[in-house]
């Protein structure tokens, strides 16, 4: 059905070509969390749009996570750049490496970035650079949190939230109930979450999950990923605390708040909405650790597509600058649960006063001191995907070892990177 | 079994159960949807899932679906599309139709199966040429952009080509006789005579432009210019573990009612044009 017409050319002439202003520039952003924030977001676009006469920017809203990358770069490639986009943190690397956004340099005249990441918490600032440049500017972020039902808690007599695996198996069979009744524990493993969760889980085992310096490496296999993939399985396969098979994020959700699940880990950036359905007393913890206490961070940050003219890129860098403010930033983590990843906006008095009253919220910051980069390699989805495959495969099939697993994962993960790797590290530069 | 079970059980009757049950099973998701949209507490719990109306009804996610979107818009700007995307579907299918079905040319059958190829590209594959020659035309960020790479219809053209087909060519020949030139057998003589195959193409294709998502979100830009998917899906859709599921079937409800209500009113006619098309 999908025919290049040449009838539309027809119709070229019925438009009038609508006269676009060289500063009126367009922002794409995704739904996140919950659909009512994508409203707000028009209201901070409107805001902007009346605080100053140069900039004119158009929101456009892009769907999920996914369809954002997708239309922004059709958009790129049939020669409508986007000036900027709040793109999942992770996939800025991969844009970069194609050449297909630019360094924040490009945009911001003689601002200091380096100075400007500073102010920006240590653990959202590896996915901000490639190459040694800033390409994206962190806008909301998270980290997996466990989050879990006090109510729960004190009826199988456990009185502190986990803080090793040891504790967290041991709570997870206490909390559980026979035939499905109430599962200890569920963690999401439909796609993207699941590979973030390994990441978690890896991480708080001593890993280090993907090299962080060189794009072209990941660890699937190493002891640290290994004792991760079994960790998890065996919450489903040994201990029965946890059902088997693929659980998504919504399912998740659901489970928790009908007292079905005792605890469960999501984002920190399901705060608000959890903190609004859950109808008992519930807390968050940090997620517990084997070897350390370590997390990646999650969530998007803003960047710009090559090939927009130089009033367009000096509108976007004000755009920018005034979405990333810390006023805006942290009225957007109030509003939306995400944590604001500029550090300065928490010392703002609004900002004091919230975390005071819900200190929930304060427990996600605090878990960023323990937080790392999210993994960003070579064609991070096939990469990533090459492990979450195995995982899902090691939660349906009780039969499969986590060792089959990893060296699985880990071969095809390794053909994905390998054009990358034959280009750099295996050739004289 | 008993003597008046047995009476019951006869074949007529066994069938029509058999038919009531497919029926229960097809109309799950809508029913599902119906429930699910009156519940008074739609963020979650396992109740949500239940088929079973165990509360009172509240119209609550209908008061926020209203509130969130901006139906008026969305509305207009998907019957704009689908009517625009139609009517000049119905035009190009008919002379395309009709050229594949009788005039003789050169490389015709060729060109007909070139033309079918068409059916086995899928859409996804050309959002980035079919973008870069909307950007060329002028055409990104506008309704007649979504509508344009549809004008055409492989599918549309096939079936025209196989209704003009069967009908008998003594007709023409007559109105020839009287004078009539090609178009105006076409337009007096052939589409009167098509008018079944012209609805069900045109139904399947009303259905499938008001429905559909990934075309319009890469197209449009301009919030002013948003359809309906886009629109539900920028306030219903939560990206990290949330979903109001009360909000999202009431939503899907307003989509869908006006083909729904459409579709019953008409469902007679529907169905013999389908009957007599040959399209099931």
């Amino acid at each position: 059905m999908f025919i290049r017409s040449a009838v539309g050319a027809l119709c070229a002439g019925l438009i009038a070509s609508s006269a676009v202003a060289a500063e009126r520039i367009e922002f794409m952003f995704p739904a996140p969390v919950q659909g009512k924030l994508s409203r707000e977001m028009q209201k901070l676009v409107k805001e902007f749009n009346s605080s100053q006469d140069g900039v004119e920017v158009v929101g456009v809203f892009t769907g999920s996570y996914d369809d954002t990358k997708v239309k922004s770069q059709a958009a790129a490639e049939a020669g409508k750049p986007p000036a900027v986009v709040l793109m999942s943190a992770n996939f800025a690397t991969e844009l970069a490496m194609n050449d297909l956004i630019v360094p924040m340099k490009e945009l911001a005249g003689g601002t200091d970035l380096d100075g400007l990441m500073q102010e920006f918490w240590p653990a959202v600032r590896p996915n901000a650079y490639f190459n040694g440049d800033v390409y994206s500017i962190p806008f909301q972020n998270s980290t997996p949190i466990l989050y879990y039902n006090k109510e729960h808690f004190a009826e199988a007599g456990i009185t502190k939230a986990p803080e090793t695996w040891a504790e967290w198996v041991d709570a997870a069979k206490k909390l559980t109930k026979p035939e499905g009744e109430r599962w200890g524990i569920m963690m999401p493993s439909n796609y993207d979450y699941n590979g973030w969760l390994v990441q978690a889980l890896t991480m708080a085992n001593g890993g280090q999950f993907y090299n962080t310096v060189y794009p072209g490496e990941i660890f699937y296999d190493h002891a640290s990923t290994q004792g991760a993939l079994k960790f998890w399985r065996d919450f489903a396969h040994q201990h029965k605390a946890m059902p088997t098979g693929v659980t998504n994020s919504k399912q998740v959700s659901t489970s928790f708040f009908s007292g079905k699940a005792s605890m469960i880990v999501l984002s920190t950036g399901a705060l608000t909405f959890v903190r609004d359905n859950a109808k008992f007393d519930y807390d968050v913890a940090f997620m517990p650790r084997n070897i350390r206490n370590s997390v990646p961070i999650g969530g998007a940050s803003l960047v710009s597509f090559k090939g927009t003219t130089d009033a367009q890129k000096k509108g976007a860098w004000e755009f920018i600058s005034w979405l990333t403010s810390p006023e805006k930033i942290g009225h957007w983590s109030r509003f939306t649960g995400y944590f604001a990843p500029r550090q300065t906006a928490y010392d703002l008095p609004e900002m004091k006063k919230f975390t005071a009253e819900h200190p929930d919220a304060l427990r996600a910051v605090e878990q960023l001191a323990y937080a790392g980069p999210w993994i960003a390699t070579y064609n991070t989805v096939a990469v990533r995907k090459a492990v979450e495959d195995e995982m899902q495969a090691l939660l349906s099939d009780p039969e499969l070892t986590f060792r089959e697993a990893a060296t699985r994962a880990q071969k095809n993960a390794d053909a994905v990177l390998a054009p990358y790797a034959e280009q750099t590290a295996l050739t004289l530069k | 079994m008993k003597p008046d079970l047995k009476k019951w059980a006869t074949p007529g009757a066994l069938l029509a159960a058999a038919m009531c049950a497919v029926v229960f099973l097809w109309s799950t998701p809508f029913l599902w949807m119906l429930i699910a949209s009156f519940r008074p507490d739609p963020g979650g719990g396992l109740g949500m899932a239940s088929l079973v109306p165990d509360f009172v009804p509240t119209l609550q996610s209908y008061r926020y679906a209203i509130e969130d979107g901006y139906w008026p818009l969305w509305f207009l700007n998907s019957t704009i599309l689908v009517t625009g995307t139609l009517v000049v579907q119905l035009v190009t299918i008919s002379l395309a139709g009709y050229a594949f079905a009788r005039i003789t040319f050169p490389g015709k059958e060729a060109i007909f199966y070139i033309f079918l190829l068409q059916l086995m590209l899928a859409p996804p594959v050309l959002i980035v040429p079919n973008l870069t020659t909307l950007v060329h035309l002028g055409l990104y960020d506008s309704l007649i952009g979504v509508m344009a790479p549809y004008w055409g219809s492989a599918f549309g053209t096939f079936l025209m080509r196989q209704t003009f087909r069967t009908i008998p060519k003594d007709f023409e020949e007559a109105a020839i006789i009287d004078g009539a030139s090609w178009w105006q057998v076409l337009r007096h003589v052939l589409i009167p005579l098509s008018l079944p195959g012209l609805t069900a193409f045109s139904i399947v294709s009303v259905v499938y432009h008001w429905n559909e998502f990934l075309w319009p979100l890469m197209v449009i830009n301009d919030p002013d210019k948003m359809v309906l998917t886009v629109g539900l899906v920028s306030f219903a859709q939560g990206a990290e573990g949330a979903s109001d599921w009360g909000l999202i079937a009431a939503g899907t409800l307003f989509i869908m009612a006006p083909l729904f209500i459409a579709f019953t009113a008409f469902q007679r006619q529907f169905v013999n044009s389908f009957m007599s098309s040959g399209v099931k």
